[in-house]
């Protein structure tokens, strides 16, 4: 079993719901040489609200990779919405665009996610390619970037964003696919102050919404507005503990050795 | 870093001493202006100048600008091809008096336009042309000497330079009926009239990438630069060392673009990606596009009978 301790008792995921994502001990590793994951097991039920917790290079955006299914597991088994999800399954095009169309992710690197050469276009990109018409992509467009504040950037280009208006724009391409999962990786990290209260309340009506959230973060002060559930991985690339944000914050020792405080850093909260 | 690197950590004695650095009696040195560093930091700003200035420019109210970009786009490649068939220079000097009333009417820049324009015919023409107008490569009345060769007289000849002056003539017509397409059409706009007149979309999606990702890369570029220039210490010298630099930069600069290009096809496969590109394109045809598109073809006709009777 790759989870080693458990900080107190999970929240109750009330396990009537059903599972998004499924995660049973998987392991993945770069170029065959340097570990990233080393047999995790997660499961996401629907509307939970799930932060992965750890230091740099801990795997926790390879973990997001791998639910979105950009990358697939050296050994053990991810499956989503109850099907197994491989490279084969992803090849036929009706389970593609379900799982495309049902999951959603921000990237950290907000440069590499916006790639096209307008808002407009990159916003209507999902749409598109998920079988939506222009005129229907185009609706989507107006309305997400509407409800962002950012309908005055639709017609300029990447490079004459700042980084909080490109990571508006990253999350509103993601949006308009109107995903029933949402994975975030580091969605605060580099933001000024402003935009980062602003993603947490977006993060926070999001889960009010219903959209189940999965993000990777570092940031423990916003824990208990964005999730429900911790998931803390070691610096060894392995789930050593699950627990409400309340119990895993409380558990200084944890935190210290996982690296996600210093000896010297105050609690947060 | 790890908790037994961080608890290792001794300052040398070395960082804890001042260098010395602007001498004390406060005289300078010699003055010398920017090398290789510089120029590039300059030319990365130049370029995104132009690019800003490129855009607003699209984005007036002009004559062109109110044009459909289908209609601009088929429209040039027809003028173009009437102005590769003229053979008359007066022919392709009314054709490029036509153009410069368009980017007035446009409100292009005259100055700006015309610059733009001959900027780019000597680099094209210059080295073909040149040779030709002299004797010893076209035959024919020697209008200025420039040596004798055995008691005759060699330089340039007329119908050396009647030809030099038609395809200069020709070159930049036809730069600056592009230009004109170019700087009067948003990049976007230009992209989906492309698209709509049957390249394939996935050109289109690549010029596009290219076309976005250039700025990324301008700005690592700049970065490394910017580095370099505030690690320099004294004047920048073009020995051994900027050379591995400039190497060095290229290299760090491939495998950046390398690292990006993956990370882009991930996020365009999150969103649904399977390698059929879709784009929105929305155009509507007005009457003004149509009338546009007839006086093209009137422009094009009175071209080639205009030259027809002009004759050779």
């Amino acid at each position: 079993m790759a989870t080693e301790t458990t900080t107190g008792t999970a929240p109750d995921p009330s396990t009537e719901r059903e599972v998004q994502l499924a995660c049973h001990e998987v392991s993945y590793s770069y170029l065959d040489r340097f570990p990233a994951l080393d047999r995790v097991s997660l499961t996401v039920r629907a509307g939970e609200r799930v932060a992965l917790l750890g230091a740099n290079g801990c795997g926790k955006s390879t973990l997001l990779k791998l639910l979105d299914g950009l990358i697939f597991p050296a050994s053990g088994e991810f499956t989503a919405f109850g099907h197994t999800v491989t490279e084969d399954t992803l090849e036929d095009e009706q389970f593609s665009q379900a799982f495309r169309s049902r999951v959603g992710f921000v990237f950290q690197n907000s440069d590499a996610q916006v790639f096209s050469p307008t808002v407009r276009e990159e916003v209507a990109f999902g749409p598109l390619q998920l079988g939506h018409t222009p005129e229907q992509a185009e609706t989507r467009v107006t309305e997400t970037l509407t409800m962002l504040g950012i309908a005055d950037l639709a017609d300029r280009a990447p490079f004459q964003l700042s980084g909080g208006q490109k990571k508006r724009v990253a999350i509103a391409g993601v949006l308009a696919t109107n995903p029933e999962v949402l994975l975030f990786d580091e969605p605060t990290a580099a933001l000024d102050p402003r935009s980062q209260y602003w993603l947490t309340d977006l993060i926070e009506q999001l889960g009010a919404a219903g959209k189940t959230i999965v993000h990777a973060t570092h940031d423990l002060d916003v824990l208990p507005r964005i999730a429900d559930r911790c998931v803390v991985f070691s610096e060894e690339h392995r789930v050593i503990a699950e627990g409400t944000p309340a119990e895993v914050l409380a558990d200084r020792d944890l935190l210290l050795s996982v690296n996600l405080i210093h000896a010297r850093s105050p609690l947060p909260g | 870093m790890t908790q037994a690197a961080e608890e290792s950590l001794r300052v040398p004695e070395w960082l804890l001493q001042g260098e010395p650095a602007m001498c004390p009696c406060g005289c300078v040195g010699k003055r010398k202006k920017g090398g290789y560093v510089e120029k590039t930091l300059n030319g990365g700003a130049g370029l995104l100048r132009q690019v800003m200035f490129s855009d607003d420019v699209a984005a007036q109210g002009g004559l062109l600008q109110r044009l459909d970009p289908r209609v601009k786009f088929v429209s040039v490649i027809v003028l173009l091809v009437a102005a590769g068939l003229a053979r008359n220079i007066p022919t392709l000097l009314a054709v490029y008096a036509v153009t410069l009333g368009l980017a007035a009417a446009s409100r292009l820049p005259i100055g700006f336009f015309v610059k733009r324009v001959w900027l780019f015919v000597p680099i094209f023409t210059g080295i073909v042309v040149l040779p030709a107008t002299l004797s010893f490569v076209t035959h024919g009345h020697v209008v200025l000497t420039l040596w004798h060769w055995h008691g005759h007289p060699e330089g340039f000849t007329s119908q050396g330079l009647t030809s030099a002056g038609l395809v200069v003539s020709r070159v930049a017509v036809s730069i600056s009926l592009v230009v004109l397409l170019t700087l009067t059409t948003p990049w976007v706009r230009l992209l989906a009239a492309l698209r709509a007149v049957g390249v394939p979309r996935i050109f289109i999606l690549i010029i596009g990438m290219a076309y976005r990702y250039i700025f990324l890369l301008l700005g690592a570029v700049t970065d490394m630069y910017e580095a370099r220039k505030s690690r320099t210490i004294g004047a920048t010298r073009h020995d051994r060392g900027a050379r591995a630099f400039v190497g060095a930069t290229g290299g760090a600069l491939f495998g950046k673009a390398h690292q990006l290009s993956e990370e882009v096809h991930q996020a365009m496969t999150a969103r649904g990606y399977r390698g059929d590109a879709k784009t929105l394109e929305r155009f509507a045809l007005t009457r003004f596009d149509v009338l546009a598109a007839v006086c093209c073809l009137a422009l094009a006709a009175a071209i080639l009978t205009g030259d027809h009777f002009l004759g050779h």
